[in-house]
């Protein structure tokens, strides 16, 4: 055994150590306690001293050549072992295996939302009120006569609660908050009030007893209808995008004067006439008018110092409009396979 | 209302022919168009001849060869029919003519005889059934004119909505006059004029309520022969969308359509005592009305009577045994006005609702009664051959006088935001039938009676509005006061993005009960969720009650949805509930706080889930203290309670500053079955305006730099003490040194006694704590525990 020998060896021995755990041997054969070469370092004590130089040079630097030869194969095999362990842990990531759960608020919640938020951003208020009423806020102080028949029990749902004086029924419409808003603040007011009202209709595919509405309401001196056009002009840019344009048709309500029916050019055929708009070209939105003396003598305002106009549409309607709904018994039945669809 | 355009240029010269241009103009004066129709005659080359001569056809013995006069010239046609002789008017569909079905008339043999065209029956014209044998017109028709003239074809047809407050546009004559006074032109309004003969009538009208009726016209036409009308009237009257009957009815149809006042006719034989009396049923009256429904009458129904009884309820219907017949010969024409809430009423009452009723109810203009009955006898004369007798009874003892209205031009441009001149607005209000004095700053306006809409200056504010055009007004964008989302709103939001964001699905259920579903819930009698509010007038009785509770809604909607195959939903809703108290807002009316309720069912689906797990409790209860932490309450506990509704030993009371305000738990599993359900079901319902109210604004606690201490603990105790105690004691005990304290190992041990197992993090603020410091209080803690909660420390 001499030192060339081992090392003309070693390379072949070291290449050919297949795993790390063969590699650990070969390398404790070629330095470790009994090697040859640690052997003979053992033994460098009992040369000459003028040959110990030499002699321990040429060990360590045997040495230092297998254990780079070592080193660099162990580094080889370490990577293929990582890759197999890598292969091993493959997983086809394509289909997942988890989710993340994602509630939806409702559509009707995401157009009230919707709706306030582009009034908000013009100075509006959020109003509310209650749904079971007064005969007083809901009829009355809007100017609609005892007479009036949406007063019919085949209209409105009364309720046998309080004062038969009083009438309590569920609000037909949100224009209630207009009265309560302003029998409690002075003017000026600028409100928009969403919310649930009632109407004695037999649930079917266009009528639902519980339907949504929002009302706008904005009273100040000096409001004009011009306003009213343009802030309802602004309201169907915001919701059926910038392209689109209203028109106002003169219309009657109670509680206002003059009244109008506000109809925004269809957003699906850009006015040509097409299903969405049965053709005509224009949606029916809602309803609007400078508001009726009348109401500002009900809840004392003095209709010679203010004017106002306000508004009122389907909350149902807005969002039918947008999303292709035909039917508004979806909005109510709580089938998760369509309320998952209200992203 | 279905206006006919031939019919409307009667009256008024419209330059444009568009229907669409018109549809837009007359939808601009507010006569909202619900649809367009195009009518067109259904056949082509059809005309007027008259019969020259008939001969026998030399090969046949049931038909005949018939020579007509065209106007421009004759011709002879082999005709099967033996209705009519020479001299009579028929109708002629000659070669090159289309009939119906696209049948093209050709020359044509028929038994060795050409026939150029042939004699058409109203079935072969395509309407009418009478096939018995050829049309034979009878009045006046010029030869050689196109048939489809005198049916007033082609013709277009708009069906407008009249707004409630417009009367008098419910007549071909009202929108004319709106359209004439849009457009500046002339209106041209039928000439009535009756020739009257006497002896006078002796028609005794006796009105017995004049509130109900302030005015009945009476008058009687003699010596009428019933037959159909001419075709150009049955031709409009179908447009108008009105079914001919005979020229005795169609007369009083007619005048409604156009002139919005209905009116009736009775056989004047077939009344009783020759007089009608008006007055309001008693109440044990009946009436079989015409549509052969016998009808219980109600004491607020206006009816008319002669002296056999009741013959018609006022208005709306007209009973059997007077109505004018094939025999009648002398007539009664009706023109009343009747109190417009009261007509309203009875046709509800009585589900019937007629084209006469649909103007009373908005109401007739009271003067118009008298040209009403002059116009109906005008064309029964016309049209039934009759004389129109002396002796008009005319009932009307308060004449309605028209109204003055004050009109400070100042009030256009406050309301509308643009100048008009006076001139112009008054020039408008001429135009609408108002007699307008005085100029510049104050107009005085005389307001016909036919607009009873029109009482105050803002509503002639609107006329002028109406004719200059809500198109021609601009558009300005004035900004609110000061606006955005209040706190409480902004707070609600932050609710709802929790909700949703752990996979909650927003409900939105229509909010009706009814008791069983509180029986559902297993509710107690004495329960406050019973004390609930009823609707007088429910759709059926499932939906008698407004919901005093959420729950039921959302266990139905899980139902549903178990049916529809979808077991596995996590279900909210936030809206009102309703209380049988008075509410803090309004003492009149029912409180009726916001509630939030949840519903979980079948495997989890919130978080990031595998949907392996069945719900339970926990799911809420971590719920319930995510949303008091997002909302920045630390005052939200949970208190094990026994709820009626709820499993007894799994739910809590969820309570905020020692209040409750809510319950969390799983449902009673009879609940469950009782719901459709199956397996556990998580329930929380809480009133939300505590939680949205704004907590105190919190305070940093900067985090130790030092290391922590950490041990864990097991205690023996009671059953029934809540770990949420023992979770306090530990809390009370540390103070700020407690980073945390959890909950990890619950067990039963036997007899009443459970183990509870809880992990303690440690930490000082300002120092590392020492081994030594760390069993001082480690010490304290099981010292307070088992003092506080009689437990004993277990595995020492």
């Amino acid at each position: 055994m001499d030192l060339d020998a081992i090392l003309d060896a070693a390379p072949g021995e070291i290449e050919g150590a297949g795993s790390l755990e063969k590699l650990d041997a070969v390398e404790a054969k070629l330095l470790g306690r009994r090697s040859f070469i640690t052997e003979q370092r053992r033994t460098l004590g009992k040369l000459d001293a003028a040959d110990r130089p030499a002699a321990g040079a040429r060990l360590n630097d045997a040495a230092r050549q297998l254990q780079e030869l070592v080193a660099a194969r162990r580094l080889v095999l370490e990577e293929q072992a990582e890759e197999r362990l890598l292969e091993e842990d493959r997983v086809d990531v394509t289909a997942a295996r988890r989710r993340i759960a994602m509630g939806t608020n409702h559509l009707i919640t995401q157009t009230i939302d919707q709706i306030a938020d582009i009034f908000a951003a013009i100075g509006y208020q959020i109003a509310d009120g209650p749904e079971a009423e007064t005969a007083w806020h809901n009829f009355d102080a809007l100017n609609t006569p005892w007479w009036h028949p949406t007063r019919l029990e085949s209209d409105t749902m009364y309720l046998d609660y309080g004062d038969p004086a009083d009438e309590i029924l569920l609000r037909t419409h949100t224009s209630t908050v207009q009265v309560r808003t302003m029998e409690t603040e002075p003017p000026p007011i600028h409100i928009i009030a969403p919310g649930r009202c009632y109407r004695t209709d037999t649930f079917d595919a266009t009528h639902s007893p519980v339907f949504h509405q929002f009302e706008g309401l904005a009273v100040a001196e000096g409001i004009t209808f011009t306003d009213l056009k343009g802030t309802l002009a602004y309201f169907a840019r915001e919701y059926f995008g910038s392209e689109r344009v209203i028109k106002l048709i003169p219309h009657f309500f109670p509680f206002t004067e003059p009244s109008a029916e506000m109809h925004v050019s269809c957003f699906a055929c850009d006015g040509s006439g097409c299903r969405v708009c049965s053709n005509s070209g224009w949606l029916e939105v809602l309803g609007c008018g400078m508001v009726d003396p009348n109401v500002f003598d009900a809840v004392g305002y003095d209709p010679k110092a203010v004017t106002g106009f306000a508004f009122g549409g389907g909350i149902e309607r807005m969002a039918q409009a947008r999303h292709g709904i035909e039917d508004i018994r979806h909005f109510f039945e709580n089938d998760i396979r369509v309320n998952e669809q209200f992203v | 209302m279905r206006v006919s355009l031939r019919w409307l240029r009667d009256y008024v010269d419209l330059p444009m022919s568009d229907p669409r241009e018109i549809g837009d103009l007359l939808a601009g004066l507010g006569h909202e168009v619900e649809g367009i129709e195009t009518l067109e005659a259904p056949f082509s080359g059809v005309e007027v001849a008259r019969v020259e001569s008939i001969r026998p056809h030399p090969n046949a013995d049931k038909i005949r060869l018939v020579t007509v006069d065209r106007g421009s010239g004759t011709q002879e046609v082999v005709c099967g029919a033996w209705n009519f002789e020479v001299g009579d008017l028929v109708v002629l569909a000659s070669v090159g003519a289309v009939l119906p079905g696209d049948f093209k008339i050709t020359a044509r043999e028929i038994r060795g005889v050409v026939s150029q065209g042939m004699i058409c029956s109203e079935r072969e014209l395509g309407f009418g059934d009478d096939h018995e044998g050829i049309m034979v017109l009878a009045g006046q028709y010029d030869v050689g004119r196109d048939l489809a003239d005198y049916l007033e074809l082609p013709d277009v047809v708009f069906d407008l909505s009249i707004t409630p407050n417009r009367p008098d546009a419910m007549s071909m004559l009202g929108i004319a006059r709106d359209v004439a006074a849009k457009l500046d032109l002339e209106l041209r309004e039928p000439v009535i004029d009756v020739t009257e003969v006497d002896p006078a009538s002796t028609v005794r009208i006796e009105v017995r309520d004049s509130v109900g009726c302030p005015r009945f016209v009476a008058r009687e036409v003699r010596g009428v022969t019933s037959g159909p009308s001419p075709m150009w009237m049955q031709a409009r009257l179908r447009a108008a969308g009105v079914r001919p009957i005979s020229n005795l009815v169609d007369a009083t149809n007619y005048v409604m359509m156009e002139l919005g006042h209905p009116t009736h006719v009775f056989d004047l034989d077939r009344l009783a005592g020759q007089r009608l009396i008006i007055h309001r049923a008693g109440p044990r009256d009946t009436l079989t009305t015409l549509d052969d429904v016998q009808r219980t009458l109600d004491p607020g129904d206006i009816v008319i009577s002669d002296d056999d009884g009741i013959v018609s309820l006022a208005g709306i219907m007209g009973g059997g045994p007077t109505e004018v017949s094939d025999t009648t010969t002398r007539v009664l024409v009706e023109a009343a006005n009747w109190n417009p809430p009261a007509i309203l009423y009875s046709s509800k009452r009585h589900n019937l609702r007629s084209e006469a009723s649909a103007r009373f109810e908005r109401g007739v203009d009271p003067n118009l009664s008298g040209r009403a009955a002059a116009r109906v006898a005008q064309l029964l004369v016309q049209n039934a051959g009759g004389e129109a007798a002396s002796g008009i009874v005319d009932a009307y003892p308060a004449p309605v006088e028209p109204e003055t209205v004050e009109f400070p031009t100042a009030e256009l441009a406050r309301i509308l935001g643009i100048e008009i001149q006076p001139e112009l607005a008054a020039g408008m209000l001429r135009r609408l039938g108002m007699e307008v004095s005085g100029g510049d700053a104050l107009l005085t306006v005389e307001v016909p009676t036919a607009r009873p809409d029109l009482t105050r200056a803002v509503d002639l504010v609107e006329e002028v509005a109406r004719l200059y055009g809500y198109d021609e007004i601009p558009e300005t964008l004035p900004l609110g006061t000061g606006g955005g989302l209040k706190p409480v709103q902004r707070r609600a939001r932050l609710l709802r993005s929790l909700l949703t964001g752990a996979g909650f699905m927003e409900s939105n259920t229509l909010g009706f009960i009814s008791g069983s579903d509180l029986d559902a819930l297993g509710l107690p009698e004495d329960d406050p969720r019973r004390a609930t509010v009823k609707v007088k007038n429910p759709l059926s009785e499932a939906e008698e009650t407004l919901r005093s509770t959420l729950l039921p809604g959302l266990a139905k909607a899980a139902s549903r949805n178990l049916s529809y195959g979808y077991g596995d939903v996590a279900l909210f809703e936030i809206g009102r509930v309703f209380r049988h108290q008075p509410s803090p807002i309004d003492e009149r009316i029912p409180h009726q706080p916001v509630h939030l309720a949840a519903l979980l069912a079948g495997r989890v689906l919130t978080g990031i889930t595998e949907a392996g797990r069945e719900t339970d409790v926990f799911d809420l209860t971590a719920l319930v203290e995510a949303m008091a932490t997002r909302l920045g309450w630390r005052d939200v506990m949970l208190r094990q309670a026994v709820t009626p509704g709820l499993h007894p030993g799994r739910a809590a009371d969820v309570v905020k500053a020692g209040i409750p305000i809510g319950i969390v738990g799983e449902l009673h599993p009879s609940a469950v079955r009782r719901f459709g359900l199956t397996g556990r079901v998580a329930v929380l319902e809480v009133e939300l305006e505590p939680l949205l109210a704004e907590p105190p604004w919190w305070e940093l606690a900067p985090p130790s730099i030092y290391p922590p201490q950490k041990f864990d603990l097991a205690f023996e105790m009671e059953h029934d003490v809540p770990a949420a105690e023992l979770l306090r004691v530990v809390e009370d005990t540390l103070g700020p040194t407690l980073e945390s304290v959890r909950l990890f190992d619950e067990y039963h041990l036997g007899g009443a006694r459970k183990s509870l197992a809880i992990t303690i993090v440690i930490r000082a603020a300002d120092h590392t704590m020492t081994d030594d410091e760390a069993q001082q209080l480690r010490l304290r803690v099981i010292e307070d525990v088992q003092a506080e909660l009689n437990a004993k420390l277990r595995g020492e």
